[in-house]
């Protein structure tokens, strides 16, 4: 796996420090840029500011142009981005004010604000580089979060955001931000997992959620912003997938993209595995119908986190390789498959014991 | 006779506009354009389809939290007064300060010109088209000036440092600094290091 922590000696900080980190002095050096001094194993040695920032990772791994924050007294730095990969999420917070069977990052009570820093960490960032934005619920500080949006966007206008959110936080005056902000710039990935209010409620443990999620959606649409629907599939709404793909088909034509998505085994995901884990190497029916019924209509459907081989072969055209570069893995098996190259794999935490049943190399 | 009438209507409808055409009496001319698209500029609008596809929520989880349920150490950015070694003194919990790096009121962003396929990624930062990073946070920066004078007068008391107690690591500073970890036999980085502090006993808390 990719280290998304590194080991670090403290710098003498008393908030939170966003820094990059350079193999070599650059033309635009910023003044939040370390520039490396000496590397000794596994230690590298950085100068920022006149001190010496010590870093440690793995001898043959590229930090070049990596941003790290850095928090008080802590011994790790959060890698926020790494220069190489096209995986860069940021979570803005962890609180949440939904309970998703499926989560794979159950909410917290507290929340740390670090936009500054996040918008000076973006601000570093690759040119053309996409970053994602997640939580818990960004839209729970939507006001800090457009302020980060729009500073970025106008010292950054080649960044992109794809931002997770349950969308029910919008308000119909949003829409003009929206606009500001521009639909090629940010697109929404919004989960509906039935399109039967009290089932899509049920699985995301809220009242009233597919109310609310619709008008977001409205207010999405009225912006004409580029929105990108999840849903994972599960037993509690396998039923339910033509249902959703005939709402998304008459109701929501406005979308950029349907995600049907696999469950991630984490978090609330394993806890609940047994009881919602749909194994679609068996029966794929449903999602076929689902993904022929939306492709009808025009629009655009993709399986997220689907191995290529749990995938009838008709349909493995729908299946790119999603899974973050830092949490894939393949499985014995795979060694011998010719689709290797093509496909996403499996979360690093996925158990085959209980996973998929009808799995081989293609 | 009579197709004249229609010519220039369906010339219109065409598309072929005359170049006048802007000043023709439209009927909504004057009025104030809602910055809300309408429902055919939604149509052209320039959506991003192709992003980098899957993005869960588990992604700043620490790595030791798959072996339980859920994990609530390390996943995210929070943090509270942990004993540091060798730098800081306990920090009480953070609190989000009142000034912020944002530019005062973010003008309405110019039309960014991204392209359809998006560059791989790892094209050099060296690249970037003049970016205008954001300003640090000013509460680190006059902690790092604040310890860098105190290295600088130790340095002339010890002399080897004639220049400006200026919170700076310039040039003369850098020199001194190598003298003194030379002198010392400390590890010769140029820099303000633990050691450094240390051997002058400056408290960095």
């Amino acid at each position: 796996m990719i280290d998304l922590r590194l080991k670090v000696d403290p710098l003498p900080i008393v908030e939170p420090l966003v820094v990059r980190l350079l193999d070599q002095p650059v033309d635009n050096r910023t003044e939040h840029d370390a520039i490396i001094l000496d590397i000794d194993g596994d230690r590298r040695e950085y100068e920022y500011h006149g001190f010496s920032f010590t870093v440690y990772a793995r001898p043959h791994e590229s930090l070049d142009g990596d941003v790290l924050l850095v928090l008080p007294g802590q011994a790790s730095a959060h890698r926020l981005i790494r220069a190489n990969s096209n995986h860069n999420t940021f979570l803005v917070t962890e609180q949440c004010d939904q309970l998703c069977v499926m989560c794979s990052q159950p909410p917290k009570k507290y929340h740390f604000d670090l936009f500054d820093q996040l918008a000076i960490a973006a601000s570093l960032a690759p040119r053309d580089a996409v970053i994602g934005i997640s939580g818990g619920e960004p839209l729970l500080h939507k006001e800090r979060l457009f302020q980060m949006l729009f500073a970025v966007s106008a010292s950054r206008p080649d960044l992109r955001f794809h931002i997770l959110t349950n969308a029910q936080h919008f308000e119909p005056q949003d829409a003009e931000r929206l606009v500001a902000l521009g639909s090629d710039r940010i697109l929404w990935g919004v989960p509906l997992y039935s399109a039967n209010p009290k089932t899509h409620d049920r699985i995301v443990g809220k009242e009233g959620a597919f109310a609310s999620l619709e008008r977001g959606l409205a207010t999405l649409m009225r912006a004409g912003a580029s929105v990108e629907l999840r849903t994972v599939v599960l037993q509690q709404n396998w039923e339910d997938l033509i249902g959703v793909a005939e709402f998304i088909a008459t109701r929501l034509g406005f979308i950029s993209v349907w995600a049907i998505m696999q469950l991630e085994r984490i978090g609330y995901g394993r806890m609940n595995w047994a009881s919602s884990f749909k194994d679609t190497s068996a029966d794929f029916e449903q999602a076929a119908r689902a993904i022929d019924i939306v492709t009808a209509r025009g629009l655009k459907a993709w399986l997220y986190n689907f191995p290529l081989c749990s995938v009838p072969q008709d349909y493995r055209g729908y299946a790119p390789s999603t899974i973050s570069d830092w949490k894939r893995k393949y499985l014995d098996f795979c060694d011998g498959c010719g689709a290797r190259e093509t496909c996403g794999g499996f979360f690093q935490w996925y158990d085959h014991k209980e996973g998929f049943n009808g799995l081989g190399p293609i | 006779m009579k197709s004249r009438i229609f010519l220039i209507p369906s010339f219109l409808a065409a598309g072929f506009l005359p170049t006048k055409s802007d000043a023709m009496p439209i009927a909504d001319a004057g009025l104030t354009k809602s910055p809300i698209p309408s429902i055919l500029e939604r149509l052209r609008l320039n959506h991003i389809f192709t992003l980098a596809g899957h993005r869960s929520h588990s992604s700043h989880r620490s790595h030791s939290s798959h072996s339980s349920h859920r994990s609530s150490s390390g996943s995210g950015y929070s943090y509270g007064g942990s004993s540091s070694p060798t730098y800081t003194a306990p920090s009480p919990s953070y609190t989000p300060p009142a000034r912020s790096v944002y530019p005062t009121v973010p003008a309405a962003p110019v039309t960014p010109s991204v392209p359809a396929n998006p560059a791989p990624l790892l094209s050099a930062p060296a690249t970037i088209p003049a970016p205008v990073p954001l300003k640090p946070l000013p509460g680190n920066t006059d902690k790092f000036k604040r310890i860098t004078m105190q290295v600088q007068t130790a340095l002339t008391a010890y002399g080897y440092y004639s220049g400006l107690i200026d919170g700076q690591v310039g040039q003369a500073c850098k020199t001194a600094l190598i003298a003194m970890q030379t002198d010392y036999k400390l590890k010769v980085t140029g820099t303000i290091t633990p050691e450094v502090l240390d051997t002058f006993g400056i408290a960095a808390n």
